[in-house]
């Protein structure tokens, strides 16, 4: 056996350990409830580790089937990850329906339009198709989640330490999965469980990322940031911003048709 | 090979870089609702509006012109600029503020849109936009009124919509208000 397959072997074994640290982790905090879709990307991909393993064994790392079996659990995979996304997506903003009625919108033409570009820019053959596929994928989940933080960031929305950090995790992996990737397709098609090998290191630090995260949550610390507002409150600020409007408004008036006026 | 590096790792690279940008904190946030009651009580330079309004008039300094003192009025129709760009920051600061106050509204009321969203991104990068138009336009010594009369609309459909979103919050108030001493007298009848 080759050491490029030595070592991806060993980083296949270290990240199902990982996955499994992290679903202990996950069942222990309970995240599981608040965070459904999420446990089940880490189960599914989970079991899509043992699934691959048991086909390379059966049919041979080689086979058409085991091909097959490979590709058509990523695919499994890559919409399980999708709702994990859109899970910390909505938790993010979908409780100002607002702004969530406007950026979900958003969110789904860029990332429709991220896929068809980076499905019609590619220039590879029709082996690597699938390959391909999943390339443009990622891309597309990568910009989504960039998009979701800038939006965050331009409401000043509080987001969770755990759902950051989750969703820096996705958008980091998916990022350096499509540098390997096009690393891969464009130099060295040849050294293929090298390339597998650098895929698998991107999902370990993901992985770590993701326990670090679920380790630090609390769900205390999250109900004492919730944001409280007493009826008084409410009233005064809504008073004092409707006067401050008011002067604003008549402010600019003046200046306006003091303008029409001249001219 | 540079085509792959064009398409896929060049975008990539971005995307890693505005990743690393979005998720860094805010330079400066108003969190607190205290923070919004201090910002909105902040004085202003509303009170020397006349003056600004005065000193973007040419008849102004047309009678300068007429006197021979050409300089002395060229240089005050500078300063005077000068004065009408600092007035216009003032105007961006206040609609900041008000976007601000708006984006707080929506968060500490999030069953009530304050506006339309996507209008109001819209809006705000409108603003923005036509500030600096503005800006120039002043600097280039061409007329601004218009302009004027475009941000003032955009501000005046600001403080309708606000208005009509503080306007709701203060109804619901009074009527979770009332509701306990609406069931208070339906419980006095019915004895």
């Amino acid at each position: 056996m080759s050491a490029a397959l030595i070592l991806r072997n060993l980083s296949w074994a270290l990240s199902t350990v990982l996955e499994l640290v992290l679903l202990y982790f996950l069942v222990r905090r309970k995240v599981y409830r608040s965070h459904p879709a999420f446990f089940s990307y880490v189960l599914i991909a989970l079991l899509q580790s043992a699934v691959v393993a048991t086909a390379y064994r059966v049919f041979g790392q080689a086979s058409a089937a085991s091909y097959n079996i490979a590709w058509g659990s990523q695919v499994v995979v890559i919409c399980a990850r999708w709702l994990a996304i859109t899970e910390i997506s909505k938790k993010a903003l979908g409780e100002f329906s607002g702004i969530w009625a406007m950026v979900s919108r958003m969110l789904f033409v860029l990332g429709m339009s991220v896929l068809v570009y980076a499905l019609v820019s590619s220039r590879d053959q029709w082996t690597l198709a699938v390959l391909t596929a999943d390339r443009a994928v990622e891309m597309c989940i990568a910009s989504f989640i960039v998009a979701m933080f800038v939006f965050v960031k331009y409401y000043r929305v509080e987001m969770s330490q755990m759902d950051r950090m989750l969703a820096i995790g996705f958008c980091l992996y998916s990022c350096f999965f499509v540098i390997n990737d096009s690393i891969y397709q464009a130099w060295i098609r040849t050294a293929g469980p090298l390339w597998n090998y650098l895929e698998s290191v991107t999902y370990l630090a993901t992985l770590l990322l993701w326990i670090g995260a679920v380790l630090r949550h609390s769900e205390s610390r999250i109900a004492a940031s919730a944001p409280s507002l007493t009826l008084e409150d409410y009233l005064e600020l809504s008073g004092k911003l409707n006067s401050r409007l008011h002067v604003l408004n008549n402010r600019l008036d003046k200046l306006f048709h003091s303008g029409d006026s001249r001219s | 090979m540079s085509v792959t590096v064009i398409l896929f790792i060049a975008p990539a690279i971005v995307l890693v870089a505005l990743l690393a940008w979005a998720v860094r904190p805010p330079k400066k946030t108003l969190l607190s609702v205290d923070d919004v009651f201090d910002t909105l009580a902040e004085k202003r330079h509303y009170a020397r509006l006349p003056q600004i309004l005065q000193s973007l008039r040419h008849e102004d300094t047309d009678f300068l012109y007429t006197r021979g003192h050409d300089q002395l009025a060229g240089r005050i129709r500078r300063e005077r600029k000068e004065i009408a760009l600092r007035y216009l920051n003032y105007l961006e600061d206040e609609y900041h503020l008000l976007l601000e106050a708006s984006r707080i509204l929506a968060r500490i009321a999030p069953e009530i849109s304050p506006m339309d969203e996507f209008a109001h991104l819209r809006l705000n990068m409108r603003f923005v936009l036509l500030c600096r138009y503005l800006r120039c336009r002043l600097r280039l010594g061409l007329e601004p009124w218009s302009v004027f009369g475009i941000l003032s609309d955009m501000e005046g459909d600001m403080t309708l919509q606000l208005e009509a979103a503080t306007t709701r919050i203060g109804e619901r108030a009074a009527i979770a208000a009332e509701f306990p001493l609406f069931l208070e007298n339906r419980r006095r009848d019915s004895k």
